[in-house]
C-alpha cells in the first residue's frame, strides 16, 4: 500500500476548547441530558408517594463519563437551568447546585491511579463535616436523640464511609471491567456513594433552613433509604446501557472518563 | 414548546435596564440573608418585599400564585410539624420553659388525640415558609427580568470563563431538542406494547430507566458533531473574542451594587452582634 | 482561467483506530467562483474531504494524513482550525445541531466573535447576509421557532458573515422535505450565480445536482475516480451504477433507450429540458408500442383493517391538524403517504396506533372503535418504525432487543425464543446476535429494530419516513424489506419524501396537505396529476415528467412511471433520411 503516498505529515492539534480534557460539546450536550431529566419525575410507590426526577439517578454517571472538574460543571450546568427555567420546582436552591457540585467530584475522583488518586481527601473531610454539622446539630441543638440521628442519616454516612474506604477505588476498578456484570455491580455501589455523597451535603442546608423537629427524623427513616435504592437502581439501568453503548460506538473518551 | 425559554417578562422597567452582575449580587445577598434569618415578620416582610418587586417588574401574578400553589401542601405540612412536635427545639432557642398553647386536639381522638399546636412552633413554621418563598421567588426576579445573552456577557465580565458562560448558553439551545427526544423515545417504548400503568414499580423503575439510554447515547454521538461545529467556526474556548451584546456598569447599576453589599454587611453585623433576625415569637 | 481557491495535492487520510485509508490519493483543485459538487455513496470519503477542507481533518481527529491541502495558500496542518475558519465556512447535513446559539443574530455572529470582528462590523454583516438567504426580519427568533428550510438557510448566512473565500455544503438538505430542500437549492444557486461564491455542496440529489453545479468530482471508497462535468459524469450510467450511485433518471431513461433499441438514438441528457427536447427528437424518429398493458395494482376487499370517517384532529394550542379525513386501509395493502412537514401525515399516523385520539369523527381498527384498544393493545397488531431508528433501541445486544417488549409483555419463556430465532432468522441478523445493536451501520441497525417488531407479529407495518438521510443503496434496502413484510401478508404503509424510489414498491398514494387528503388512488393515477402535486410543493419523478411530455406528442395517454416502463416501449422505426 506505500504507492506515490509521498511522505506521511506530522499531525498535531493546534488549539482547541475543552474542559480539564472533556471535549466542550461533551460538556454541554450531558449538562443538556440532566437539564431534561430534571423535568421527567419519577414517582416512586414509597410509603410516602415520593418523587423525585431522573436527573438524580445520573448526577455520578456524568461525573463517570467526563471526568470529575468537567463532570461537576455539566452538572451543575444542567441542575442551575432547570431551577432557573422552574423555580418552583426546587425549594431550595442552593441545595440543589452544591449536591449536582459534589455529586461530579466525587464520581470522577474515584481512580486507581494517576495525580487524582488524593483528590478523595478533601472532598472526604467536606462530606464528613457535612454530616457532623448534620447529625450534630440534631443531636446537640435540636436534642433529636442519637439512634435517630445515627438511623436517619444511614446514607450519608455509609455513602461518605464507603467513599473513604478502599470501596471507592474498587468502583472505579468495576466500572472499567470488560464484564458488564462487574460493571454494574460497581455502577449500583458507585450510585449508592455518591448519591449518598450529595445527600450528605444536601442534608445540613436542608436542615438548616426547614429545622424539622425529631418526629420528622423518625419518619424519615424508612423513606430515605428506599428512595436511595431506587435511585441506585436507575443508575445501574441507565448506567450499564450506556456504558455499553459507548464503548460499542467507539466515541472519542474524554482524558478522565472512568468506564 | 412552552419550556424552550426562559419566561421573560413583558414589562419594560429599570429592573430589566439593570445589567445582570447587580442582579446575580441581589440573588446570592438575599439568598444568604434569608437563609440566615429565622426572624419570623424579618423573612416575611422580605418575603412580601420580593413578590410586591416581582409583581412590579412584571413577573404574571398567574406564575407566583402557581408556586404558592405547587408549595402549599408543603407548607402545611411545616406548620403541623413545627406547630405540634417542635417543642424542645424552640423552648432551646427561645430558653424558655414552657410555650404557650394556641389550641388542643380533644384527648377522645384517634391517634392524634391530645396534640398541641404552640404558638412559638406556629410562628417557627410560618419563618421557615418565608425562607422558602425568599429562596425561590429571588430566581425569577433575578432571571425572568435577564435576557439570556446579557446573562452570559454578565458571567464572562463577572469573570466567569466565555468557556463556562458558553454551555451554559448552548445547554439551553440543545434542551429542547434532548425534550423532545424523550417524548419520542417514551412513544417508541410505547409502542413496543410497554404498558407502564401494569407494572410493579421495580419493574417500572427498570423499563422506564431505559428511556434514559437512547437519550443520552443519542446526544453524545451528536455531541462529536456538535464539536466539529463549533470547530469550524472558529470556537476555542477564549475569553478574549469580541461581544455584540455589550455589559456596561451605569450608575443605577453601581447603586444597588453598593446597596446589596451595604444591606448584606450590615444585616450579618445586626445578626451577629445584635441578635436582630434571630427567632422570635411574636404572640 | 479562474483563480485556485484551494488546492489539494495527493492527500491520504486515515481515521485513529482505523486500517483503512477513507482518503486515498485525492488531487483536485478548486477554483474561484465555481460550484462544485461532491458525490458518491455513502462511506466514498465525501464528508471527510469536506472537514479536511479547514483542517478538522485531521487536526482535531488525528490519524494519518500524507499530502496537502491548501486553503488561500495557507497548508491546513500550519494553522489552528480558529485560523482557517476564516476562509473556509462549513454547513451540515443536521440542522439542529449545526444553530449553536439562541438567536438568529446571536447564530450568525458567534463565528465573527470568535474571530474578534469588531462589533460594529459584526452588526452591519448580520443584516447583509439574513437579506443574502432571505430570512431578512428574523433577528430575535429563536432556531426552534424557524422550519428546517429556514435553519439550513440561517446556517448558510453565518458560513457566509465571515465572508470565507470558500462555502462548504455537506448534504444541506438530506434531512429536509421537499419545499425545504428546494430553498436550500435555490439560496445556495443565488449565491454564486449572483454574488460569485466558491461553492463545493456534498448532495444525493442527482436531479438537482445536474441542473445547479459547474463541475462533479465523484468519490468512490475514498478515490477520486472521475471528475468532470455534470453532462460527462451523469451520463455514465454504467460507472455510476457500479459504484451504487442513482442517476438521474432522465439520463437513464435515455441511456435505456438507447441500450433496448441498440442504437444510439441520442446523446444521454441528464438535465430535464435536455430530456424534453430529446423526446421530441425520438418522437420523430421512434414509434411507441403502447399496446403491452402496464401492470394493474391488485383489488383488496373486504372488510377494512383501518377505517376513518370524517377526521378532525385539534391540537391543545388550537392548530387544525387534520380535517374532513375519511379513508380505508385494507388487510395487503401497499399505501404510500406523502406530503409537506406539517402536512398530517405523522398526525394520521398516531391516530393508528391511538397515540392521539379524533377530535371529532371516527378511527376503527380492524372494525372496533379506536378508543376500544391500549396503545399497548395496538402495538401488538401494529408495528412502527420511526424515522431515526436509534430512539428504539435500548438493550445493549441484538438478542436482548428482539426479546425486549416479548419479555416485558410476559409472553412463555418458548414463545419468546421461538418468536425471537425467527425474527433473527427472517431478517438475517443472526450472526449479529451477540454484538451491541449500535456498534452496527445505520441500515443494519433499522433492521434490528425491524426485527425486534416483527417478533410481535404486528399485521401491519408502518414505515415513518425510512429513506430520510440514506444514500440510494440504503434507501432501496429499507424498501426490499418492506417488500419482504408486504410479501409475508402484511399490511404496509410508508411515508416518504422520495417520490422516485416508490413506484416499484407501493400501490396506492394518498398525498395530504395542510391538514387534508388532496388524493388517494392508485400510484400510476396519482403520479401522473402533476398539477395537484405541484400546487403542494411536490415534483413527480422525471420519468413522469417525460412520459407526459410524450403523451402530449402523439396524442395518446404514457402513463408510465419509471425509465424501464417508458424505454420498454420505444420502437425505432425504418431510419429516415
Amino acid at each position: 500500500m506505500s504507492v506515490d503516498r509521498g511522505e506521511e505529515r506530522k499531525v498535531e492539534f493546534l488549539g482547541g476548547a475543552s474542559v480539564d480534557g472533556a471535549p466542550v460539546a461533551y460538556v454541554i450536550v450531558l449538562a443538556a441530558v440532566v437539564l431534561a431529566l430534571s423535568f421527567i419525575p419519577f414517582s416512586v410507590v414509597v410509603a410516602a408517594g415520593g418523587s423525585f426526577p431522573m436527573a438524580q439517578g445520573i448526577l455520578p454517571l456524568v461525573g463517570w463519563i467526563l471526568g470529575p472538574i468537567a463532570g461537576a460543571i455539566a452538572n451543575v450546568v444542567g441542575t442551575a437551568l432547570a431551577i432557573f427555567l422552574a423555580p418552583h420546582t426546587a425549594s431550595i436552591p442552593v441545595m440543589n447546585i452544591v449536591g449536582a457540585i459534589i455529586a461530579g467530584l466525587a464520581a470522577g475522583s474515584m481512580v486507581t491511579d494517576g495525580p487524582r488518586k488524593r483528590w478523595w481527601i478533601p472532598i472526604s473531610v467536606v462530606l464528613v463535616i457535612s454530616w457532623l454539622l448534620y447529625v450534630g446539630r440534631g443531636i446537640l441543638v435540636n436534642g433529636v436523640g442519637l439512634w435517630p440521628a445515627f438511623a436517619q442519616s444511614f446514607i450519608d454516612w455509609s455513602g461518605t464511609l464507603l467513599f473513604i474506604l478502599p470501596t471507592r477505588v474498587l468502583v472505579g476498578k468495576w466500572l472499567k471491567s470488560k464484564n458488564m456484570g462487574l460493571v454494574a455491580a460497581g455502577l449500583f455501589l458507585g450510585t449508592w456513594i455518591v448519591a449518598g455523597a450529595y445527600h450528605a451535603v444536601q442534608s445540613p442546608i436542608a436542615y438548616w433552613v426547614l429545622n424539622f423537629p425529631e418526629e420528622v427524623w423518625y419518619i424519615l427513616i424508612p423513606i430515605l433509604p428506599v428512595e436511595h435504592l431506587f435511585r441506585c437502581l436507575i443508575g445501574t439501568v441507565i448506567g450499564t446501557g450506556v456504558i455499553a453503548g459507548l464503548r460499542a460506538i467507539g466515541l472519542v473518551k474524554p482524558k478522565h472518563a472512568i468506564y | 414548546m412552552a419550556m424552550m425559554k426562559f419566561q421573560t417578562v413583558e414589562r419594560d422597567s429599570f429592573f430589566t435596564k439593570l445589567d445582570f452582575r447587580p442582579k446575580l449580587l441581589m440573588m446570592t445577598v438575599i439568598s444568604i440573608v434569608a437563609f440566615v434569618w429565622e426572624n419570623p415578620i424579618m423573612e416575611a416582610t422580605l418575603a412580601i418585599l420580593i413578590i410586591v418587586s416581582c409583581l412590579l417588574v412584571g413577573v404574571r401574578w398567574g406564575y407566583i400564585r402557581t408556586v404558592l400553589l405547587i408549595m402549599s401542601p408543603f407548607y402545611v405540612i411545616l406548620l403541623l410539624t413545627h406547630g405540634f412536635f417542635n417543642v424542645d427545639q424552640v423552648k432551646t432557642v427561645l430558653g424558655i420553659q414552657q410555650l404557650k398553647p394556641m389550641f388542643a386536639i380533644p384527648k377522645n381522638w384517634w391517634l392524634i388525640g391530645g396534640g398541641t399546636m404552640s404558638w412559638e412552633g406556629f410562628f417557627y413554621g410560618i419563618n421557615i415558609i418565608f425562607k422558602t418563598l425568599c429562596l425561590t421567588l429571588i430566581i425569577p426576579l433575578g432571571i425572568f427580568t435577564t435576557e439570556v445573552d446579557n446573562m452570559i456577557v454578565g458571567m464572562v465580565r463577572s469573570r466567569i470563563p466565555y468557556k463556562i458562560a458558553f454551555i451554559f448558553s448552548s445547554t439551553l439551545r440543545f434542551f429542547p431538542l434532548l425534550f423532545q427526544e424523550i417524548q419520542n423515545i417514551i412513544e417508541a417504548q410505547r409502542l413496543r406494547g410497554l404498558a407502564m400503568e401494569k407494572m410493579g414499580p421495580v419493574k417500572r423503575v427498570r423499563v422506564y430507566s431505559k428511556v434514559a439510554i437512547p437519550l443520552i447515547l443519542g446526544a453524545m454521538v451528536k455531541s462529536q458533531q456538535l464539536e466539529v461545529v463549533l470547530q469550524s467556526k472558529a470556537f476555542s474556548g477564549d475569553s478574549d473574542r469580541t461581544y455584540i451584546h455589550q455589559s456596561i456598569l451605569r450608575w443605577l447599576d453601581w447603586v444597588l451594587i453598593v446597596f446589596f453589599l451595604v444591606f448584606f454587611v450590615v444585616s450579618l453585623v445586626l445578626y451577629i452582634w445584635f441578635g436582630i433576625g434571630r427567632f422570635f415569637s411574636p404572640v | 482561467m479562474a483563480k485556485k481557491i484551494a488546492v489539494i495535492d495527493n492527500i491520504s487520510y486515515m481515521y485513529p483506530r482505523s486500517e483503512n485509508f477513507v482518503l486515498d490519493r485525492i488531487s483536485l483543485d478548486i477554483y474561484g467562483g465555481e460550484f462544485l459538487g461532491l458525490i458518491g455513496p455513502t462511506g466514498a470519503g465525501k464528508t471527510t474531504l469536506c472537514l479536511a477542507l479547514n483542517g478538522i481533518v485531521p487536526q482535531f481527529y488525528g490519524g494519518r494524513f500524507y499530502g496537502s491541502v491548501q486553503i488561500a495558500g495557507l497548508d491546513t496542518l500550519h494553522y489552528p482550525i480558529s485560523k482557517l475558519a476564516r476562509y473556509v465556512g462549513e454547513v451540515f447535513e443536521d440542522p439542529e445541531t449545526q444553530l449553536v446559539a439562541t438567536s438568529v443574530q446571536n447564530e450568525i455572529a458567534f463565528a465573527m466573535e470568535n474571530l474578534k470582528f469588531h462589533r460594529e462590523e459584526i452588526l452591519a454583516r448580520i443584516p447583509e447576509v439574513l437579506a443574502a438567504v432571505r430570512l431578512e426580519g428574523t433577528e430575535l427568533k429563536h432556531p426552534a421557532e424557524l422550519s428546517g428550510g429556514q435553519k439550513q438557510r440561517l446556517a448558510i448566512a453565518a458560513a457566509l458573515a465571515v465572508q470565507p473565500d470558500l462555502l462548504v455544503l455537506d448534504e444541506p438538505t438530506s434531512q429536509l422535505d421537499p419545499v425545504g430542500a428546494e430553498e436550500v437549492f435555490a439560496t445556495v444557486r443565488e449565491l454564486n450565480r449572483n454574488l460569485g461564491k466558491t461553492i463545493v455542496m456534498v448532495s444525493h440529489a442527482a436531479e438537482e445536482m445536474a441542473e445547479f453545479v459547474d463541475r462533479l468530482a465523484f468519490l468512490s471508497h475514498g478515490r477520486l475516480i472521475a471528475c468532470g462535468k455534470p453532462e460527462e459524469i451523469y451520463s455514465d450510467i454504467e460507472l455510476l451504477t457500479r459504484n451504487d450511485l442513482r442517476p438521474p433518471q432522465v439520463a437513464s431513461t435515455f441511456y435505456l433507450i438507447n441500450q433496448k433499441t441498440n442504437c444510439k438514438v441520442t446523446d444521454v441528457p441528464v438535465r430535464l429540458d435536455e430530456g424534453k427536447n430529446a423526446i421530441v427528437k425520438i418522437a420523430k424518429m421512434a414509434e411507441f408500442d403502447l399496446s403491452s398493458p402496464l401492470p394493474e395494482p391488485p383489488k383488496y376487499s373486504g372488510s377494512p383493517l383501518f377505517s376513518v370517517k370524517d377526521l378532525k384532529y385539534v391540537y391543545h394550542d388550537g392548530t387544525e391538524a387534520l380535517r374532513n379525513i375519511s379513508l380505508d386501509i385494507c388487510e395487503g395493502e401497499y399505501v404510500l403517504i406523502i406530503g409537506q412537514n406539517g402536512a398530517g401525515k405523522s398526525t394520521l399516523v398516531k391516530h393508528f396506533l391511538h397515540l392521539l385520539s379524533p377530535t371529532s369523527g371516527t378511527v376503527t381498527v380492524a372494525g372496533k372503535d379506536l378508543e376500544k384498544y391500549t396503545v399497548g393493545d395496538l402495538a401488538r397488531r401494529i408495528g412502527y418504525i420511526a424515522q431515526n431508528p436509534d430512539y428504539q433501541i435500548f438493550n445493549a445486544t441484538v438478542e436482548e432487543e428482539i426479546s425486549f417488549a416479548l419479555k416485558n409483555l410476559e409472553f412463555p419463556a418458548e414463545i419468546v425464543k421461538e418468536r425471537t430465532e425467527f425474527s433473527l432468522e427472517s431478517m438475517g441478523l443472526t450472526q449479529f446476535r451477540n454484538r451491541h445493536p449500535l456498534s452496527l451501520p445505520k441500515g443494519d441497525r433499522a433492521r434490528v429494530v425491524i426485527a425486534a417488531i416483527l417478533a410481535m407479529e404486528p399485521e401491519i407495518i408502518i414505515f415513518d419516513e425510512p429513506t430520510t438521510g440514506q444514500d440510494y443503496r440504503g434507501a432501496r434496502y429499507i424498501l426490499d424489506l418492506s417488500r419482504q413484510l408486504h410479501k409475508m401478508g402484511k399490511t404496509v404503509i410508508v411515508i416518504t419524501h422520495h417520490l422516485y424510489l416508490m413506484p416499484e414498491y407501493a400501490e396506492r398514494v394518498i398525498v395530504m396537505g395542510k391538514g387534508t387528503i388532496l388524493m388517494d388512488g392508485p400510484i400510476r393515477d396519482v403520479y401522473h396529476q402533476t398539477e395537484l402535486l405541484g400546487s403542494t410543493f411536490l415534483t413527480p419523478p422525471q420519468a413522469v415528467l417525460l412520459s407526459q411530455e410524450l403523451g402530449k406528442l402523439n396524442g395518446h395517454l404514457c402513463p408510465f412511471l419509471t425509465p424501464e416502463e417508458l424505454s420498454d416501449r420505444v420502437v425505432i422505426k425504418e431510419r429516415q433520411v
